[in-house]
């Protein structure tokens, strides 16, 4: 068997074994801590680089030092909405159950990074802009994902069968990534006073190597934040879905036991 | 000779399911519906006009003032207006079986939700639009942006019963829905609302408006093209 067709066959095996509420408790119970290891490395070096070692803006002192949160969650807040409405597709199309459970999982800590990124926005706003909020295209397209996050929980909630919920729950997911594009450019049409893209520029960012280094410790950590706040919490979902399946009674009185 | 004649029903069948029947059907049944029950014509609209004339008595009474908000203000009102209605789009049909028999009929469910969604847009968007330059006057707005208020909301309103009715599919079954719809749709309702209102500000400058008619186009474009799909998904989901 040549290389390319056995990482496949690991990659697809892996996956499928994921789809099994089951497989995917065993399998988390060792990836969690160490998403969790990553996560705490990563930030602490980037928090160090970031407040010590980079170097103080020229125009805005030391103050643009909360860009090292404020841009790491506000690029979560969006990524974390794509991966939930992909899962919610997968989930509609191939009806797997562990699908739902990354749509339902991701949507409170979508939320919470949404949240994040504008407290950390208004609060670099005031010494910088002189104003804690305005209606810039930025800062209201990031408020209305707010309010999808939030829609979509609400649905979750409202339905009283589990199976319903879960449906729904990516149907509307799914709906708001068609959305998304729409509501930022209309935004941005409108009015805005938010920096452009910096990183991402076109010819490269325009951004010292010691600002750039400790963000993308801290993009990257917080990467690995979701995915350990993501399996801690299907961890416990999937408990409360599968509670009269054999394997978690089974393992609940072994734990019992000891 | 038995197969000849059943081949010829199926083919009658077939011609009696062609898409554009089907979403006449749909939309002839909704208007009978609502000549029937005449007060659902009626409510948006005065629901419509109570809201815009809340403004004038919550605001300092300057005429300048009014003119200038005038076009915010009816737009708001459409959407609210709209998304009143929407409650009760699936509800009745939901009451009595009719949406369980729509699902498991082979007619193309999306087409059918098309034309339901269309019928519910001339019931509620199109007679708002066709009553707002009423209200227009009332806010002392210049009769060339009358008329482009009127374009955007004849443009940006068909949109929002197609969005809505995404909303109110998923909902349908819950009791108390109302709130619910409120805040799944209202966010989607956002770029219409800035196009829609962008273009009387653009206006009243003095600026061309096009980009913004282009943009209400656009998103009625992928509303009519994409959202009966999406309402079909969500009556398959939440009704079982």
């Amino acid at each position: 068997m040549n290389p390319i067709s056995a990482t496949w066959n690991f990659l697809s095996n892996t996956y499928h074994r994921l789809g099994s509420p089951r497989e995917f408790y065993t399998i988390s119970r060792y990836t969690t801590p160490v998403f969790g290891i990553l996560f705490l490395t990563l930030s602490l070096i980037g928090t160090y680089f970031g407040l010590f070692v980079a170097p103080a803006d020229y125009q805005q002192g030391d103050a643009f030092r909360i860009l090292f949160v404020h841009v790491p969650v506000a690029w979560m807040s969006m990524f974390v909405y794509v991966v939930m409405a992909t899962a919610g597709a997968i989930g509609l199309i191939w009806r797997i159950k562990m699908a739902f459970v990354v749509t339902i999982c991701s949507a409170p800590i979508g939320a919470a990074f949404t949240a994040l990124a504008l407290l950390t926005g208004s609060i670099w706003g005031k010494p910088i802009w002189g104003t804690y909020w305005v209606w810039d295209a930025r800062l209201t397209s990031e408020l209305i994902l707010l309010f999808l996050y939030f829609g979509v929980i609400a649905v979750y909630y409202a339905f009283e069968e589990r199976k319903t919920a879960e449906k729904a729950t990516a149907l509307l997911s799914v709906v708001g990534v068609v959305i998304v594009p729409i509501i930022h450019y209309s935004v941005e049409w409108w009015s805005s006073l938010h920096q452009g893209a910096t990183v991402f520029a076109e010819g490269g960012p325009k951004m010292p190597t010691e600002m750039l280094l400790p963000l993308a410790f801290m993009a990257v950590g917080f990467m690995f934040f979701y995915g350990y706040a993501l399996f801690l919490s299907m961890q416990n979902r999937v408990l409360e879905n599968e509670h009269k399946s054999r394997w978690v009674r089974e393992m609940v009185i072994s734990q019992g036991k000891q | 000779m038995s197969n000849k004649g059943a081949r010829v029903s199926n083919k009658g069948a077939r011609a009696s399911n062609k898409p554009i029947n089907t979403l006449s059907l749909y939309f002839q049944r909704e208007w009978q519906l609502m000549f029937r029950n005449t007060s659902s014509l009626i409510q948006p609209l005065v629901f419509f006009v109570i809201i815009a004339l809340l403004f004038p008595f919550s605001l300092p009474a300057e005429g300048e003032l009014l003119q200038r908000i005038g076009g915010g203000v009816i737009w708001v009102s459409a959407v609210l207006a709209t998304m009143l209605s929407l409650e009760s789009m699936f509800h009745s049909d939901y009451q009595d079986g009719t949406l369980e028999q729509m699902l498991i009929h082979p007619r193309s469910l999306s087409l059918a939700m098309l034309g339901k969604a269309l019928a519910h847009w001339t019931a509620t968007g199109l007679i708002l639009t066709l009553f707002s330059p009423v209200l227009c006057v009332t806010f002392n707005i210049p009769n060339e942006q009358i008329w482009v208020l009127f374009a955007g909301l004849l443009l940006g309103t068909p949109s929002l019963s197609l969005i809505g009715a995404i909303g109110a599919a998923l909902t349908v079954t819950l009791r108390r829905g109302g709130v619910l719809i409120a805040i799944v749709i209202l966010p989607l309702y956002i770029p219409i609302l800035i196009f829609g209102a962008g273009m009387l500000t653009q206006s009243a400058q003095g600026l061309e408006v096009a980009s913004q008619l282009y943009a209400l186009a656009a998103i009625l474009a992928l509303s009519i093209t994409l959202a009966p799909f999406a309402i079909a998904g969500a009556l398959r989901v939440t009704i079982n």
